[in-house]
């Protein structure tokens, strides 16, 4: 291995750790404080008067030190209210009209949303009620059917999942509730995060 | 049984550590007055114009929390080596609150060079 490759690998390892000690903030700001280092390590290194790698990441201090010099009240604050659900529900609302892309993303989520909570309130509802709460299905020749219910009514025959329901539903609509926030939360980063960059 | 004493800071250092530390942000502020400018040129204006001696790895969290209070905005900006370049510049409270500080700063350091006149007499009695 060269000392340029050398170099180049000791500057990723240190962006790397830097961004894992980063991570208890939002990806778009954590992200961003890696790209400016990284800019400040490759024009410190390159240039007129160029700079040892390692005089430059010295210079710095360890990840640890540099991240722990970042993470300011106001941006932990700021990551913890964009994870909660209510700021997802709520830009994915404030996007609803803005293109067919928006709307897509919406159907998505409200139809995530929806199975996950039925799914989740299912199974709690069995645990609660088992003689009437349950998944049934109907197979003929010609005709499979499935339907759920809960009610006055007592368990059919055809009763498919007995018990189980109760653990599949709570951790399916638990799993299914949770993958449709990551996705809002996706969409927002990925689709309606407004970064400016021009041209010197 | 042999005690080593842990040596302590020079006071008279620390001290000026910590003046240095509490003027980085006027200082920021008053580097950005002119025009915008990425976070190297910000350290080498610093080191420039200033005894200040500037520890790389606090600048950038101090222009991200003043961005954060709203005296800074940032802006990516494609330079002509081949990557971008993150430049600040003032807002208009930015602006402000360099005046603000610039007035107490003056009047804070006109009424300690008042105080430590007498100093200076002492010294050229000497």
């Amino acid at each position: 291995m060269t000392l340029a490759e050398t170099s180049a690998r000791s500057v990723e390892i240190y962006l790397k750790s830097l961004r894992r000690e980063l991570s208890d903030l939002l990806d778009e700001d954590a992200n961003e404080i890696v790209e400016e280092i990284r800019t400040h390590i490759f024009d410190k290194t390159t240039g007129e008067t160029p700079e040892s790698v390692a005089a430059t990441l010295a210079a710095l201090g360890t990840p640890q030190e540099l991240a722990d010099r970042y993470r300011t009240p106001e941006l932990i604050e700021r990551a913890r209210l964009a994870r909660s659900p209510k700021y997802v529900l709520r830009r994915t609302m404030r996007r609803l009209g803005r293109g067919l892309l928006g709307l897509l993303l919406f159907s998505v989520a409200a139809l995530g949303c929806s199975l996950g909570c039925w799914l989740f309130l299912l199974g709690f509802i069995k645990l609660m009620s088992p003689r009437t709460t349950g998944v049934y299905g109907v197979w003929t020749k010609h005709d499979i059917s499935f339907n759920w219910q809960f009610g006055s009514s007592p368990n059919k025959p055809n009763e498919l999942l007995g018990w189980w329901l109760v653990p599949i539903g709570i951790l399916l609509g638990g799993a299914i509730l949770l993958l449709t926030f990551r996705l809002g939360y996706w969409s927002i980063r990925r689709f309606w995060t407004p970064r400016t960059r021009q041209e010197a | 049984m042999a005690v080593t004493k842990l040596s302590a800071p020079d006071p008279a250092e620390k001290w000026e550590v910590q003046l240095r530390k509490g003027s980085l942000e006027l200082a920021i502020l008053a580097a950005l007055w002119d025009g915008r400018l990425y976070g190297l040129e910000i350290l080498r204006h610093l080191e420039t114009h200033s005894e200040l001696v500037v520890v790389e790895g606090t600048v950038y969290p101090l222009l991200n929390r003043l961005r954060g209070l709203g005296l800074v905005e940032s802006e990516w900006v494609e330079s002509g080596s081949g990557h971008p370049r993150k430049y600040y510049s003032l807002t208009e409270g930015g602006r402000k609150r360099a005046l603000d500080m610039k007035r107490v700063w003056a009047r804070f350091a006109a009424s300690m060079n008042d105080l430590l006149k007498p100093l200076n007499e002492t010294k050229s009695k000497r």
